[in-house]
Order: C-alpha cells, then sequence, then structure tokens
C-alpha cells in the first residue's frame, strides 16, 4: 500500500532520496522509487523537528546520526499526525508545552527573588561570626586605605587623622579613655580603633575588622560626652554584630543571584540596581535599629546616658526628608530617637568624661 | 503542497539558490511573547528565546531547496549555562580576595581580570560557534568544528590588540585570519570548509570609508597639536594658581583655537562613522559572503549597499514610531498618577512610582532590542541569505556525516561573559 510521497536523508549522506510512504499499523514504511524497503519507523520513536511552516520534518528519538523524513504533502501529514502521538502539527501541544514551561520558568524567578529575599541575608548572617578574624582584618586594612583615599579630599595623608600631633596629644588620650571605658562594658569580637578624621561631614561608620571613623562634623555637634559615646557604641554595635561582614557576604550573594542568573536581558542592568539597592537598604534599616539598641544598653551599662544617642541624632538630622523612604538605608532621626525613648533606659548618673577631658578632646582637631 | 513524484531531478535555479522564506509577522509574535517574559522571569527565559530564535532563523534558511535546521533544546544551553557559572564562581573570588591584596597583586588584580576575562570571553566565542554548528543538520548530516578554542583565542586577542593600535587599519587582516581558522577548522559531514577572503580586497575597499572618518580627526588633532607651542604651555600648566586655560592660551596663543579644531575633528569622526557604517557593513557582508567555502561549493553575493542602508532606515522608523507611542502613554500615565496622588497612603504612592519608573524603562529597553532583532539582525541574515549564489552544489549531494553534537559548556559560558558572535 502507497499512502504518499517524501523526501528522504538516511543521516549518513546527504543524497536527497524521493520515497514513498506507507503508513502502517506500527510504523512508517519508507520506500526507495524502485519499491525496495529503505527503513521503518515506529509511530512511537518518531519525533517531530523544527521544520518551516508547510513542511512536516520528522527524525528517530535518541539517535546519533539525523535521519530525516518530509512530507509536503497535507494529506498524508494529516493521517501521519492522527497515528503518531508525538506528531502535532497544529503546534496545540507545543503551545501547552511551552506554556507549562512558561510556568515554571516563572515559579522558578519567584522563588530565586524569594532566595534574595531571605535566604542570603540569613545565610550571611549565619557565616558572618565564622570568617575567621584574619580575613576580617586583612578586608578591613584593603577597605581602609581604599575608604581613606576616598575621604581625604584635601589630601593630608596621615594628618587626615586628628591626634596625632603634641598639640592634640591630650584630646587623643581624652578619646583612648572614652573608647577604653566603653570596650570594657562591651564584648567585641576583635580590638577596635577608633580614630576622629578631618572631615566635615556629620557622620561615623565602621569597618570589618574593628575600624570605627568618627568625622570632625559630628564631634563638632556632640554637646556631651554622652553622645558621642552613644555614638561610639552604635558603631561598636556594628563591629560586635560583624555587620560589614554581613553585608559583604549579602552583597556578594545578590551580586551572584541577580547578577549571573537573573537580569541577563536588555533592560536588565536597571532591575539588577533597583533590586539589588532595596532589598540592601530594606536590611540595612533593620540592622542600624539593631547597632542603635546595641549602642544604648552599652552605653547604660557604663552608666552613662543612653538617651544621648538620641539627642545628638536628631540635631544632625533636624530636616525632614521628602525624598522616597524605601530607598534610604537609615531609618529617620525621628524614628531612631523614639525607638532610643521607647527603650527607656536610665542614666546611672556616671560622668564619662570630666570637663577638662571633654574640652581636650572637642580640640582634638585643634591642630589643623 | 505535494512533491513531484517519480523524477528525482531538481531544476537548477532551485539548487543554486539560497532564500530566506520566514515571514516578519511570526518574527514579531515569538519576539514579543519572548520579551514579555524575559521581562516576567528577569531574564530567565533567555535560554528559550535564543532557542526560539534560532529555530526560525535555520528552518528558514533554504538552501538548494532545503532548510537547515537547528537541533540544540533550551535546556542543554541552561545546562551549559550553570555549568560555566560553577566554573567562573571561584575565578570571580579569587580576583576579588586579589583585589583585596595591598601589594603589587592587589594592584594588577583589576588589569589581570580584565585580560583573562576577555580572554575566556574569545575561548566562549570559539566553543559557542562549535554548539551551534554541531546543532545544525542540513539533508540530515551536521555541520561541524574542529580546533582549539585556547589558540583562537589567543589569536582573537591579538588582533583585537592591532586593530585598536592601528585604529582600523589592520581590521581587514584580522578579519581574514580569524576568519580563515574558524573556516578552516569547520566541516559540514566530511565537506571541508575553507575561507577565501583576502584581507587585500577587503583593506582596498574599506581605505576610501577609513579615510573619510579618519582622516579628518587626525588632520585636525595633527593641526590642532602644531599651532600650539607645547613648550610654553605645559610650564605655564604646571605653575601654580588658578584659571590654567586663561594662563596657557596667554603663554601659547592659538591654544584654544587647537584645542577646537582637534575636537571638530573628533564630532566628525562619529558623526562620519554613524553616516558610513552600513555601507562598510555592507561591504564586509559581502566580502565575507563570497569568501566562504564548502569543498567545491563556491558562493557569491549580491548585498547591495542600499538594502542595508534601507534596513537602518526602517529601524528609524520603527523607533520612533514606538517613542511616539510610548511618550504618549507615559504622558497618560503621569496624569492618572497626579490625579490619584492626594488620596493615595505615600508608601504605595512611593511604590506605584518607583514600580512605574522600573517598569517603564524596562519595557522601553526591551521594545528597541526586540525592534533592533527584527529588522536589523533579522533583515540582515533575511538580506544576507537571499543574496547568495551557490556554484558547484553537485558535491552537496554527496556529503557523507562525520561527527557528534558537542557540550554546550561553551555556549553557556559565552551566555555568562555577555558574548556572542558567530
Amino acid at each position: 500500500m502507497r499512502d504518499g510521497d517524501g523526501i528522504f536523508f538516511d543521516g549518513t549522506t546527504s543524497a536527497r532520496q524521493l520515497v514513498s510512504i506507507e503508513l502502517a499499523d506500527e510504523l512508517v514504511r519508507i520506500r526507495d522509487a524502485d519499491g525496495m524497503v529503505l527503513t521503518e519507523w515506529l509511530y512511537a520513536d518518531i519525533e517531530q523537528k523544527p521544520a518551516p511552516q508547510d513542511v512536516l520534518r520528522l527524525g528517530l528519538r535518541g539517535q546519533r546520526t539525523s535521519a530525516r523524513l518530509e512530507i509536503r504533502d497535507p494529506v498524508l501529514a494529516a493521517a501521519l499526525d492522527g497515528r503518531a502521538q508525538t506528531v502535532d502539527r497544529t503546534g496545540a501541544s507545543d503551545r501547552r508545552a511551552r506554556l507549562r514551561i512558561s510556568a515554571w520558568v516563572v515559579l522558578a524567578t519567584l522563588s530565586l527573588v524569594g532566595i534574595a529575599v531571605f535566604v542570603v541575608p540569613a545565610v550571611a548572617g549565619r557565616l558572618a561570626p565564622y570568617v575567621p578574624a584574619s580575613i576580617e582584618r586583612k578586608l578591613g586594612d584593603a577597605a581602609n586605605v581604599q575608604v581613606r583615599a576616598t575621604l581625604d579630599t584635601k589630601k593630608l595623608g596621615d594628618r587626615f587623622t586628628c591626634g596625632r600631633e603634641a598639640a592634640e596629644k591630650s584630646g587623643r588620650d581624652a578619646l583612648n579613655a572614652l573608647v577604653a571605658r566603653l570596650s570594657r562594658s562591651a564584648d567585641l569580637p576583635t580590638p577596635i580603633d577608633v580614630s576622629v578624621v578631618r572631615s566635615n561631614v556629620p557622620n561615623a561608620f565602621a569597618l570589618p575588622g574593628g575600624h570605627i571613623y568618627v568625622f570632625q562634623g559630628l564631634l563638632d555637634k556632640a554637646e556631651s560626652p554622652d553622645e558621642l559615646a552613644g555614638v561610639i557604641a552604635h558603631e561598636m554595635g556594628h563591629v560586635a554584630h560583624r555587620d560589614s561582614m554581613r553585608s559583604m557576604l549579602q552583597g556578594a550573594g545578590l551580586s551572584l543571584l541577580f547578577g549571573m542568573l537573573l537580569g541577563d536581558f536588555v533592560g536588565g542592568g536597571a532591575v539588577i540596581v533597583a533590586g539589588k539597592t532595596l532589598i540592601e537598604s530594606t536590611y540595612s534599616r533593620a540592622v542600624e535599629s539593631a547597632a542603635d539598641a546595641y549602642g544604648v544598653r552599652l552605653v547604660a551599662a557604663t552608666g552613662g546616658d543612653p538617651q544621648a544617642l538620641g539627642t545628638i541624632l536628631t540635631r544632625i538630622d533636624d530636616k525632614k526628608y521628602t525624598g522616597m523612604h524605601i530607598w534610604v538605608d537609615h531609618p529617620q532621626a525621628e524614628d531612631r530617637a523614639r525607638t532610643i525613648r521607647n527603650l527607656a533606659l536610665k542614666s546611672a548618673g556616671v560622668t564619662l568624661l570630666d570637663a577638662d577631658q571633654w574640652t581636650a578632646l572637642k580640640h582634638i582637631c585643634a591642630g589643623s | 503542497m505535494s512533491v513531484p513524484s517519480v523524477t528525482g531531478v531538481v531544476p537548477r535555479a532551485a539548487r543554486d539558490n539560497v532564500s530566506f522564506l520566514g515571514a516578519d509577522r511570526d518574527y514579531w509574535r515569538l519576539m514579543l511573547r519572548g520579551a514579555l517574559l524575559l521581562m516576567f522571569t528577569l531574564g530567565i527565559y533567555r535560554f528559550w528565546l535564543v532557542t526560539d530564535m534560532r529555530r526560525f532563523q535555520w528552518s528558514n534558511t533554504e538552501v538548494g531547496g532545503d532548510s537547515l535546521e537547528y537541533t540544540g533544546t533550551a535546556f542543554e544551553i541552561l545546562i551549559g549555562f550553570l555549568i560555566a557559572i560553577a566554573l567562573l564562581v571561584p575565578i570571580y573570588s579569587g580576583f576579588f580576595f586579589a583585589a583585596l591584596d595591598l601589594g603589587p597583586l592587589g594592584r594588577i588584580a583589576g588589569v589581570l581580570s580584565f585580560v583573562l576575562l576577555a580572554f575566556l570571553g574569545q575561548f566562549a566565542v570559539y566553543r559557542a560557534r562549535r554548539y551551534r554548528l554541531t546543532r545544525t543538520v542540513y539533508r540530515g548530516i551536521r555541520f561541524r568544528q574542529t580546533g582549539s578554542a585556547w589558540r583562537y583565542a589567543v589569536c582573537a586577542m591579538f588582533w583585537w590588540v592591532m586593530i585598536i593600535v592601528t585604529l582600523g587599519l589592520a581590521f581587514p587582516v584580522a578579519q581574514a585570519r580569524l576568519e580563515r581558522f574558524k573556516m578552516n577548522n569547520t566541516y559540514y559531514g566530511d565537506l571541508a570548509g575553507e575561507f577565501h577572503g583576502e584581507a587585500r580586497t577587503l583593506f582596498w575597499r574599506g581605505a576610501p570609508l577609513w579615510l573619510l572618518v579618519v582622516g579628518p580627526m587626525i588632520a585636525g588633532i595633527a593641526y590642532g597639536a602644531l599651532r600650539i607651542d607645547w613648550g610654553a604651555a605645559i610650564a605655564a600648566a604646571t605653575q601654580d594658581g588658578d584659571d590654567v586655560f586663561a594662563r596657557i592660551e596667554g603663554a601659547s596663543p592659538g591654544f584654544g583655537a587647537g584645542v577646537v579644531i582637534a575636537i571638530l575633528g573628533c564630532i566628525w569622526a562619529i558623526l562620519a562613522a554613524m553616516a558610513v557604517y552600513p555601507a562598510f557593513q555592507a561591504l564586509v557582508l559581502r566580502w565575507w559572503l563570497a569568501g566562504l567555502r564548502f569543498g567545491p561549493v563556491t558562493t557569491v553575493s549580491r548585498v547591495r549597499t542600499g538594502q542595508i542602508y534601507g534596513i537602518y532606515m526602517r529601524l528609524l522608523g520603527y523607533s520612533v514610531l514606538f517613542s511616539i507611542s510610548a511618550g504618549i502613554a507615559g504622558s497618560l500615565a503621569t496624569g492618572i498618577y497626579a490625579l490619584l496622588a492626594p488620596i493615595m497612603p505615600p508608601l504605595l504612592g512611593e511604590i506605584l512610582v518607583t514600580a512605574g519608573l522600573l517598569v517603564s524603562y524596562v519595557v522601553a529597553a526591551l521594545a528597541y532590542s526586540t525592534i533592533y532583532q527584527v529588522i536589523v539582525k533579522l533583515g540582515f541574515w533575511r538580506v544576507g541569505a537571499n543574496s547568495l549564489e551557490l556554484s558547484g552544489t553537485a558535491a552537496l549531494d554527496r556529503v557523507k556525516a562525520v561527527g557528534h553534537p558537542s557540550s554546550s559548556i561553551g555556549e553557556g559560558l559565552a551566555n555568562a561573559l555577555g558574548v556572542g558572535g558567530w
């Protein structure tokens, strides 16, 4: 029985053979022009291959050679379609498969985003304490060089740090006394190194490995030793919680997730940056609140005024922020002050530094 | 449509012809659906999209009456990509820690990583080409590629440096050498590929364009440099004090004019490069297609420069059309937001504005990229294929199958490193 014509490539040579095709019960029988049987393909093994619109192209599943049978006769193609389950010329099963794949890929994406939001910060937090102190020191030293190079805009070099000149020595001693007092009550994983630097920005921050920078601009705004102690204690909170190590690990994890797996399409760059910034700033706001709580408790433990941190925060940031809050990595100063008040810790009335020491500390950058 | 039954003779015209049958409309549908899914999957869908695109392009390209077939699958590329990531992460971490080193290692880490990644990129380009060739089936037989990807990467790096150093003059030699490397290692079954394009031919055809672009720039810079009294200018520049430019101009009159002329030369170079770029692409395409050989099968390409300009005109038209409609949609959305803003809680407003800006940016970027893919990329494929005329095609009937599909790690690496290449 001859059901129709087709073109056959046997997969070993490129010869184009015009063949006659017989649709038997279980298989397709392919004969050459002389009526000799070339091969027989079981319907169950047949696979549909990509082809132009008016061609039905078939191959065999799981073969290393690529024999092909091409059918251009729509009647024959329809008959074959009816018999072989894997063949579907209408493309309906292809569309179903595609829909299923699309659904899975969307689900996979959602799960990866979930990993970025919940798992990466959690894993980073768990891993951070296990990073050896030597590596953290090394990271801190490298960051220290970079940070100094960025902040030291006037190229002061060693003079960038206050308290190195003879006139500043008493200020340095006072700072050391304050830091020693706080350190005694704190339980820190690494020794810390607090420096005041010549920059007018009212700010302070902690680097990995226990480097803490207090800017001259912030010292100028401090009205009591307890306020400064509050700020330093807040930064010591970051050191105690290993926050810089955590955020570094978290950044690496997010870069891997967003930078390599996700976001590799035109316009994806914006999605990466926005996603990373949103996750990091949300996380960072929580970290800042934790450091505030640590700082307040530490100052209370030394017997100083724990509420002073809230006071200096509101003084520095007295403007109401009008931009978008979801992008900001610090909570609002007034919110921070309120949270500190709510902790309701009282001063034990201990004088952290006497009046002479405080005056000396305020002039730690006098040599400039 | 039925096949002529008994006779096995295919008409000559069809035998020597290459043609592209795909309809733009089908490709638009495929690409727009792909863009949408790319957005919702943050790019993960790219493996499926690129597979669909290749299937469309290959299937619709007919050589001597039979169409090509792309047999690669999205899963293969995805697996290759994941393996490539597993290989790259240690390398990236290594560079991260090297950069922390305070010694000389830390200082050269940046340069070192750039060179290594560029090298790996070229390696991946070659391996990805192998993947695509072994996934190309024509008349039941695969293409394949031999040759060391490391050697290719070394050659490619060398020639790219030469192109930059010579301001593009080395481009024809580089192109001819690299293409020869690729094609001499390319086979269709047991039929060996070759590349016969001559660097000299490309050089003399491209020279007028190069002169038009780079000539005035060099002249401008040289003229500017000659007008400046360098000794006096440098002496003035190294003095202390404010307003360096006034001082230099005083010490070396004509300094300002010299700088302006040099800058004008550079602006000319940019504008001229944009204007003649399609003509340049047309002549490279013609030269490349005409240089391809498979055994006795030779090619001639009749790409007209006007066709390439036509493609870019269409690109411009579609982009303007999209920009206008995007502008209208954007103003409408802004208007609606302005009306609703007073009655919305501030946090909701923040989220809406953020999401709105982000989504519009992504939509716009994807739309321009889709337009580019459909109009330019597919346009080049179509024009290139339709322009081909083959001879010696009798040899295509007697090719024997050799070789197996290659691994997809190269394709995955190319994807992870963001290098395309063909």
